[in-house]
């Protein structure tokens, strides 16, 4: 991987990679080497995404297409928090990380650190909330020996990752304004990246950078510009501005060769009811560029101008290189919830593919720039607007994957059909302002070609509901992802042909992840309140890796062993 | 105003599959957005008065601002519980913005402006207390020719939907014809065994993998999807089709017309 980094990154990074290299043995130990944060994720998943790419691509291929049959329940470890204000039983929607054989992963208001091996439980840390949304919670960052958690009412907290013992918290939103943090927060070099959720009340979007030892603030970038700003003509008066939503919910992704970090942002505020912010609403429903050390805004592309559907475009900017029109690309794909695909160059925002992969009869068209033109006619109406897509758009927060060996994006997906009504017609809107309700609506997994959009393969589940399932592709040609039927199903990634399945019983509900340990891969999901964990049966193995090596020398286990001996309840 | 709507059929996706069964869908909407507890509406209903006379001028009728700021996205109103930081600076005002002061107000009339405004934050933050405006807007006429040569197949005006007008309000009408899942017949199947044997029941459940039914005796059956031959019919097939056809004024004509069956 270290041949791929550019010689500007290296440079970026020498001091602290001399740091690690030439004083690691003589400074104590650090759990995450920071390091890793650069590496395909192996032995390591050490971001939400597992690597800075949001490709969610692993290189591991022990277990595979041919010996899939082989794959069986390793552990199971269920959380026991019982039914949870205002949702009930809460699921597991956190991608865990995988660090030093030790899984950190979360719901709202609950850390665990749990035994990569046996699923036997470490620390448990417990939130007592004051307020906020419960509606999610993505996991955690990390930082050698910190991890980093949003609560629902919007503390930034950081746990000593040994004991899950408190460090310290700072406020980075105010639930009382029916703010909400759910997202992991994203660590790039000493910067954490902590994006904000809730458009109940129209208030403005942010992200911030905070620094990892004492959670300062670093910078600040704001959704809307200020009056006088760049893009404050997209916005009718400095009061829609001030109020005009644009969430960042979901974790980006990050170039360190470009150094840029790139975030979908939530829609505008009010959600439904338009009238009182005529304009395109800058910078919200968009995918921006920002310079991490310094969170100015490099370049955007706005997925829904003037969205009026509650279109979140926070799905993941998904990084990738490849050849477009034949010349070689750095490039950038989301499905986004408007239910468009795009590529864009992700050097300079410029639009390559704008391919609608479910219907979007809410455009009338696509602007030369490839951003779709809505239709005013399907704006939310008060006596309602048929729309031919799901009241929650085509995708959502559930993690799409990219292949790089089929050149193929991989997305759970909902088609169906949805009114849009508004119920607020007033000048000046409030809130939602309107609603979105469904008619009929299922779950499509799509296999589109980055190249044109285009589906290679569709799989239209047969079972009622919706997917909210993650996607991961392996180079053992795997590509699990779960059903609405509550089976985690392991595909053919380039045909589409189901290869293995196994019922779990309630539907996957984060991304699946892997990572080998002790010569032995391993597959966890989420689903429900429960992670499993799969490998292949012990017999299927190969002679070396069915015995367990010793733990490696050096700080990285010596800080391992102590942390997995202490078994400390920091509730 | 917005105020309580118990028979709302807006759809909150997400909390609608996790509810207590007894609470309302206002409450549990208010639950599921973490927002405060329900304001006092008898003080909120006082509170409306005082708010007109005093503070409409500047605030606007409905405290969306005026020349004076909108109160229900004011920071001070949103951090305040139950009077102690709206009623401040109600009674001292705020002259360096131009605020007079309202000396002469009392605890509890404060208190009832506090209600006020937070009822209103309630009912802008709290969509599952939205309520639909007038949604019968198309022409009966052309909504009776789209559904005389569209729906006539499977529905009659005087047989199954006789006095469809009558049973729903027009908010819950739309939904359901354009798709009734919630008042469909259940989906029934055939199913044909190995060894030729015929099962007709209702689909309990459907994956890529396994096939279940309930059949006319009531007994429980469960197959592998590739070990039985099945057909499936679906009373919903034709709804599904018909979604793709709707242009909204269509669908505006048939709700007209619909609603004329009394």
């Amino acid at each position: 991987m270290k041949t791929r980094l550019g010689s500007g990154l290296l440079a970026r990074h020498a001091g602290f990679l001399a740091g690690v290299f030439l004083f690691g043995s003589l400074l104590p130990a650090q759990i995450l080497n920071p390091a890793k944060l650069l590496a395909p994720p192996t032995d390591t998943w050490p971001t939400y995404n597992g690597d800075y790419s949001g490709r969610r691509f692993s290189t591991l291929k022990q277990i595979n297409s041919h010996n899939i049959d082989s794959l069986a329940v390793s552990w199971m470890y269920r959380i026991n928090v019982g039914a949870m204000r205002g949702v009930g039983q809460v699921e597991i929607k956190s991608t865990p990380l995988q660090v030093n054989g030790v899984l950190y992963f979360t719901v709202p208001d609950n850390v665990w650190a749990v035994d990569a091996r046996t699923g036997e439980e470490i620390w448990h840390y417990n939130w007592v909330d004051h307020g906020g949304h419960l509606l999610g919670n993505r996991g955690v960052g990390m930082y050698g020996n910190w991890l980093y958690f949003l609560s629902p009412d919007g503390w930034f907290i950081s746990l000593d990752a040994k004991d899950g013992k408190e460090r310290w918290k700072v406020h980075v939103a105010d639930a009382k304004l029916q703010y909400f943090t759910t997202m992991a927060p994203l660590v790039i070099r000493n910067h954490v990246i902590v994006g904000v959720g809730g458009d109940a009340m129209d208030v403005p979007g942010y992200l911030e950078s905070r620094d990892p030892e004492t959670g300062a603030l670093q910078w600040r970038w704001n959704t809307e510009p200020r009056p006088g700003e760049p893009g404050a003509e997209t916005w009718p008066d400095k009061g829609a501005m001030e109020h005009g939503g644009g969430m960042t919910w979901l974790p980006g992704t990050y170039d360190p060769e470009l150094n840029l970090l790139f975030w979908g942002t939530g829609n505008p505020n009010p959600v439904y009811a338009g009238q009182g912010r005529k304009g395109s609403n800058l910078w919200t429903c968009s995918i921006v560029a920002l310079n991490p050390d310094t969170g100015k805004l490099v370049w955007y592309f706005q997925a829904s101008p003037h969205d009026t559907h509650d279109l979140d475009d926070v799905e993941t900017p998904v990084l990738f290189d490849g050849e477009f029109d034949g010349k070689p690309r750095k490039m950038l794909a989301q499905a986004a919830r408007n239910g468009f695909f795009f590529v864009l160059d992700r050097t300079n925002g410029k639009n390559l593919v704008s391919k609608p992969y479910i219907g979007t009869n809410w455009a009338e068209g696509i602007a030369p720039s490839g951003e779709p033109i809505p239709n005013p006619k399907k704006d939310p109406q008060p006596d309602g607007a048929l729309l031919n897509m799901p009241p929650g758009g085509g995708t959502n927060w559930f993690p799409p994957s990219f292949n790089p060996e089929t050149g193929l994006f991989y997305v759970n997906a909902h088609e169906g059909y949805s009114l849009a009504y508004l119920t607020d017609t007033d000048e000046k809107p409030q809130g939602y302002g309107g609603s979105g309700e469904n008619l009929f609506s299922h779950s499509v997994l799509k296999a589109l070609d980055y190249r044109t959009g285009e589906a290679r393969w569709t799989h239209a589940f047969p079972g009622k509901g919706w997917a909210q399932s993650g996607i991961l592709n392996t180079a053992g040609k795997l590509m699990f992802s779960g059903d609405p039927s509550g089976n985690l199903i392991a595909w053919d990634p380039a045909s589409g042909r189901i290869l293995w399945h196994f019922h779990v019983g309630s539907s996957v509900s984060n991304g699946p992840m892997t990572y080998t340990l002790g010569g032995r891969q391993y597959l966890i999901v989420g689903a429900g309140d429960t992670l499993y964990a799969f490998a292949l049966a012990g017999s299927t193995l190969p002679p070396s890796s069915r015995t367990q090596p010793p733990a490696t020398a050096g700080s990285e286990a010596g800080a391992l062993a102590g942390s997995r001996a202490e078994k400390s309840a920091a509730q | 105003m917005r105020l309580l709507f118990f028979g709302a059929i807006l759809s909150l996706a997400l909390a609608a599959q996790t509810q207590a069964p007894k609470q309302s869908r206002v409450e549990r909407g208010r639950e599921f957005l973490g927002l405060p507890p329900p304001p006092d509406q008898a003080a909120a209903e006082r509170g409306a008065k005082l708010f007109a006379q005093n503070c409409a001028f500047c605030h606007g009728q409905k405290a969306t601002g005026a020349e004076g700021p909108n109160l229900i996205r004011s920071s001070v109103v949103l951090h305040d519980e139950k009077g102690e930081l709206i009623g401040p600076v109600v009674l001292n005002g705020r002259p360096d913005k131009g605020m007079p002061a309202f000396s002469s107000m009392t605890p509890a009339q404060l208190y009832d402006i506090a209600e006020f405004l937070h009822a209103r934050v309630q009912d802008a933050a709290n969509r599952s207390s939205y309520k639909l405006q007038n949604i019968v807007t198309g022409d009966s006429k052309a909504g009776e020719a789209f559904f005389n040569a569209h729906c006539t197949k499977c529905h009659s005006a005087t047989g199954d939907l006789a006095h469809v007008g009558s049973k729903y309000e027009p908010s819950e009408l739309q939904a359901l014809f354009l798709y009734p899942d919630k008042a469909a017949p259940p989906v029934t199947m055939t199913v044909t065994l190995p060894n030729g044997q015929v099962i007709k029941g209702t689909l309990k459940r459907h994956d890529d993998f396994n096939i279940s039914m309930v059949d006319n005796s009531g007994t429980f059956h469960s197959w592998p999807d590739d070990a039985v031959q099945y057909k499936i019919e679906d009373p919903l097939a034709g709804h599904r089709e018909l979604l793709a056809i709707y242009t909204d004024a269509d669908m505006h004509n048939v709700l007209a017309y619909l609603v004329t069956l009394k």
